[in-house]
């Protein structure tokens, strides 16, 4: 289709140029009781799964219907949001930080009635679009990364595991029975874009092949100083190549210290790293970002290496149900899955959760590694 | 008829959770018949290519993307990212693909008829695919092509007043907790925090001047919904020092299971009668409560505003009236040292419109490491390499017990010379004169 | 010196390191160094602004360079 012009002139990029206005004020898309009673909240309540009342010291009340919904989302998807929004809630919505969107509106009947018109959505295929929940202690949805739809390091896809997981726990996306919120996320490679350091439970992508490298290319393709610096291990150093006919600059990689992280890929595309075997998932538990009882924590490795299955990755998904499933039936109420595996000793989750512990779990990497081994006799056999 | 098969992704339409493959084929119906009458700017099977390529992804188990570069708007160093697909001549409609970050509104409040302009503008510029939202918190608009992102620029500024996000070595995009808008929890005004600092910062945000990417993340409360405390350089969490109010009556009431405990957060399952001393005053983590004689007692001198007690009885019990806030900066992920938590900088601070006292200690600790940073390090890592006290001294920040979890484990303290009597310089003859060669 | 000089000094800079293109802000610092590092931050930027130099980046970090220069720079640039 034919070049539409903004304005924009390319000619004199300065020309009526605006910049540095930030992002719109928040205040222009508050719903008007939000407003209204900014700052002036006194409680609020879970009524059912998905459906909130908070009071404001002025007695008014608003109603909050919180939907899962996938991250990756089109404009259509966005749009049949819009309209829900218009129609029960004055045309004003918001997105949690977990991507679940809320809609907000005075009347109880009204939250009610979008509570049903919500789960009676469904794509075409069947799934669900905006199913209710959520909230209180449930599991809620899954802050993830890009994955194989956007980015140049994944070591899996990020809306597909995401997907399956879900799936898998949907019951509990939809209901309150889990001793605490059980925060997961997917991050597919190790530079971790999602918050998989600090999760409930996560799952991380991960390589396990260094760069293959395209010495024939390299030279013509990357500028080799940049690449070598960028590897965070120093693991590349500079080198020759003999092509035969002709001996070519290029990169050597020190294939024990590579840490997999693909710093060197986003400086030199003749260094591409994923690979169909080496790839999966690493599977990490116990996190958290609350100050609730506990100190905030690390997640750790719970399982070293899970293979690529896609499309529906049965194993992680199995493996992560299991989890799920034992920390509900033995945790305490309001007791963290971190909280409970500290509890009960990690020997103990291992056992429970019927995992099985190899070395690759054992920490060899750098300084904190030494404060995660035993240092006491106090253990369970 | 879809343009590619995929037969690996049809598999993720089923199952009962909304389905990004069931969403992204019926999008890429409508870019067909296009009901709206858009002149689509990026080619027409835009999303039918991403659909195929992805479903290369499946079947080889591997990514098809490469990305950088020096695509973006003029002036601005972030807030679009060049990506390319590495199969163009099977998919040419995601062969330049680039990614555009948008600015979101602190809390993530939107109106609809803001919402449907910016999506008229995507269909318009670009695939009209999102992530609503980022990890970060900007609003991800997924793939346009390179001619389109002034175009997109000088329509997002000239109509829509807003402006892109942040990228690469810059400051990134700030998010913060809904806060005021509806949590009976914020300590502080964290949007209106949130916002005042992103445009106060804007040419950081926009124009590098960093050693690496800074994040600020604003929670209202220690219970930290936006994961300021792991995700953040400059984390700054709400808190309060005077007393957590208490209302005696609602507290019987709980008592009384007449209000369920943690506003019904746990209605799913039956735990049994609401046990104040079992899921209250045994869990305060200080045990600086108890509850005698059908009344609630806090020593507040021991407490440390774990938020617990106020999540199980909100209606009971609310935050004190002495607000601000705690700051604290260095966190992280992982690579490449390790993961870190932010560390506790100031224990408290007003955290009042026009927000001076917070800029004055974000411009002491930028200069700083702006000034001794290494290439790609972030402020947790420089923290690290230099000390804590550093980033004390260079704040102008008295050392509290406060500040530590517990006092260091080894004796190796760096005296500085003139912390000692006399100072370093000595005389050699004098010592002799009491100790033979 | 002056602006105009320290300018003329990061270009002639950068036409002289044959073996890369794209250099981190803190190398702009030691070509200048009598100068101070914000103040050389701003001169960059405003160079950026002025078409003299760019922007390369790779999504989580920033490296800048004449404008132009490196041999990525055509594939990156066309349709």
């Amino acid at each position: 289709m034919a070049f539409v012009s903004s304005g924009y002139n390319p000619a004199k990029p300065m020309e009526n140029r605006i910049s540095d206005i930030g992002p719109r004020f928040f205040k222009d898309f508050l719903p008007p009781v939000l407003e209204k009673n900014y700052g002036k909240w006194v409680s609020h309540e879970i009524l059912e799964p998905g459906l909130l009342v908070h009071e404001a010291e002025s007695g008014d009340k608003v109603y909050t219907v919180r939907a899962g919904t996938a991250r990756l989302v089109s404009t259509e998807y966005i749009r049949e949001i819009c309209e829900i929004a218009k129609k029960y809630a004055d045309g004003y919505m918001r997105w949690t930080t977990r991507n679940n969107i809320e809609f907000m509106t005075t009347s109880l009947e009204t939250a009610k009635a979008l509570k049903a018109d919500l789960n009676g959505r469904k794509f075409a295929a069947g799934s669900y679009k905006f199913p209710v929940g959520g909230t209180g202690a449930s599991i809620s949805n899954i802050v993830h990364t890009q994955g194989w739809i956007h980015c140049h390091t994944p070591a899996t896809d990020a809306s597909g595991t995401v997907k399956v997981i879900m799936d898998e726990l949907f019951e509990e996306f939809t209901n309150m029975r889990m001793p605490a919120i059980v925060r997961v996320a997917v991050a597919c490679c190790l530079n971790m874009c999602g918050a998989c350091h600090c999760s409930d439970l996560a799952v991380v992508g991960f390589h396990r092949k260094p760069p293959i490298v395209d010495h024939e290319y390299l030279d013509n393709m990357c500028e080799i100083p940049l690449a070598i610096a960028s590897c965070p291990t120093g693991a590349l150093k500079p080198g020759k190549h003999d092509l035969g006919d002709k001996k070519v600059n290029t990169i050597l990689v020190n294939q024990e210290r590579c840490m997999y992280c693909g710093n060197c890929y986003t400086m030199c595309p003749s260094l591409p790293l994923s690979d169909k075997e080496g790839d999966g998932v690493i599977i990490m538990v116990g996190g958290k970002v609350s100050n609730r009882i506990s100190m905030p924590k690390f997640s750790k490795v719970a399982v070293a290496f899970i293979p690529n299955e896609p499309p529906r990755w049965p194993t992680l998904a199995k493996v992560c149900k299991k989890i799920i499933e034992v920390y509900a039936a033995e945790a305490n109420k309001y007791e963290r899955l971190g909280d409970w595996a500290e509890r009960i000793g990690w020997e103990s989750f291992f056992e429970k959760c019927e995992l099985d512990f190899t070395h690759h779990l054992i920490d060899d990497f750098r300084d904190p590694a030494y404060f995660t081994w035993r240092q006491s006799t106090n253990f369970k056999f | 008829m879809a343009k590619h098969p995929t037969p690996l992704l049809d598999q993720l339409e089923s199952g009962p959770w909304p389905s990004f493959v069931s969403d992204m084929k019926h999008a890429a119906e409508l870019r067909h018949t296009n009901p709206r009458g858009f002149e689509q700017q990026v080619p027409v099977d835009v999303i039918d290519d991403l659909l195929g390529l992805l479903e290369m992804s499946y079947e080889d188990g591997t990514t098809h993307w490469k990305h950088g570069g020096i695509v973006g708007v003029f002036g601005y160093g972030g807030g679009v990212i060049g990506r390319y697909c590495d199969q163009p001549e099977k998919f040419p409609g995601v062969a330049h693909f680039h990614t555009v970050r948008l600015a979101q509104p602190s809390g993530l409040f939107y109106t609809a008829e803001y919402m449907e302009k910016l999506c008229d503008l995507w269909d318009f510029r670009g695939s009209g695919m999102t992530n609503m939202h980022g990890s970060t918190g900007d609003i991800i608009w997924l793939g346009t092509t390179t001619p389109q992102l002034e175009e997109i620029f000088y329509e997002l500024t000239h109509t829509y007043n807003q402006d892109l996000g942040g990228s690469g070595s810059n400051l990134r995009t700030p998010a913060c907790c809904m806060g005021m808008s509806r949590c009976e929890f914020a300590c502080y005004d964290t949007q209106l925090m949130c916002h005042t600092l992103t445009n106060e910062y804007q040419d950081m945000l926009h124009r590098p001047q960093f050693p690496y990417k800074f994040k600020f993340k604003f929670d209202g409360c220690p219970n930290g919904c936006v994961a300021a405390i792991a995700r953040s350089d400059f984390s700054i969490i709400g808190t309060w020092k005077d007393d957590i109010k208490i209302d005696q009556a609602a507290v019987k009431a709980y008592v009384g299971g007449e209000i369920p405990p943690n506003a019904g957060a746990h209605a799913g399952r039956d735990w049994g009668k609401f046990d104040l001393q079992k899921e209250v005053i045994d869990l305060c983590p200080t045990k600086c409560m108890k509850y005698e004689g059908g009344k609630l007692e806090i020593d507040t001198k021991n407490c440390y505003r774990c938020m617990h007690c106020i999540n199980v009885m909100p209606k009971a019990l609310r935050i004190g009236d002495e607000r601000g806030a705690s700051i604290l900066i260095g966190a992280k992920a992982p690579i490449l040292d390790g993961a870190q938590m932010s560390s506790l900088l100031v224990p408290f601070i007003p955290a009042d419109d026009p927000f001076d006292e917070i800029k004055e200690v974000i411009e002491s600790i930028w200069d700083w490491w702006m000034d001794e940073g290494k290439n790609r390090e972030r402020l947790g890592e420089t923290l690290k390499r230099l000390g804590f006290q550093k980033a004390l001294e260079v704040c102008g920040i008295t050392p509290v017990a406060q500040h530590v979890k517990e006092p260091r484990t080894n004796p190796y303290i760096f005296w500085k010379e003139d912390e000692v009597p006399g100072g370093w310089t000595r005389d050699i003859n004098e010592y002799r004169k009491l100790h033979q060669r | 010196m002056d602006d105009a000089e320290a300018k003329n000094l990061i270009i002639e800079t950068l036409k002289s390191k044959t073996n890369k293109s794209k250099f981190y802000l803190k190398d702009f610092y030691a070509f200048l160094p009598d100068m101070k590092k914000m103040a050389v931050s701003k001169l960059v930027n405003t160079m950026v602004a002025e078409g003299t130099l760019e922007y390369w980046s790779s999504g989580s970090t920033t490296m800048i360079g004449l404008k132009g220069a490196g041999k990525q720079h055509a594939t990156e640039e066309g349709e």
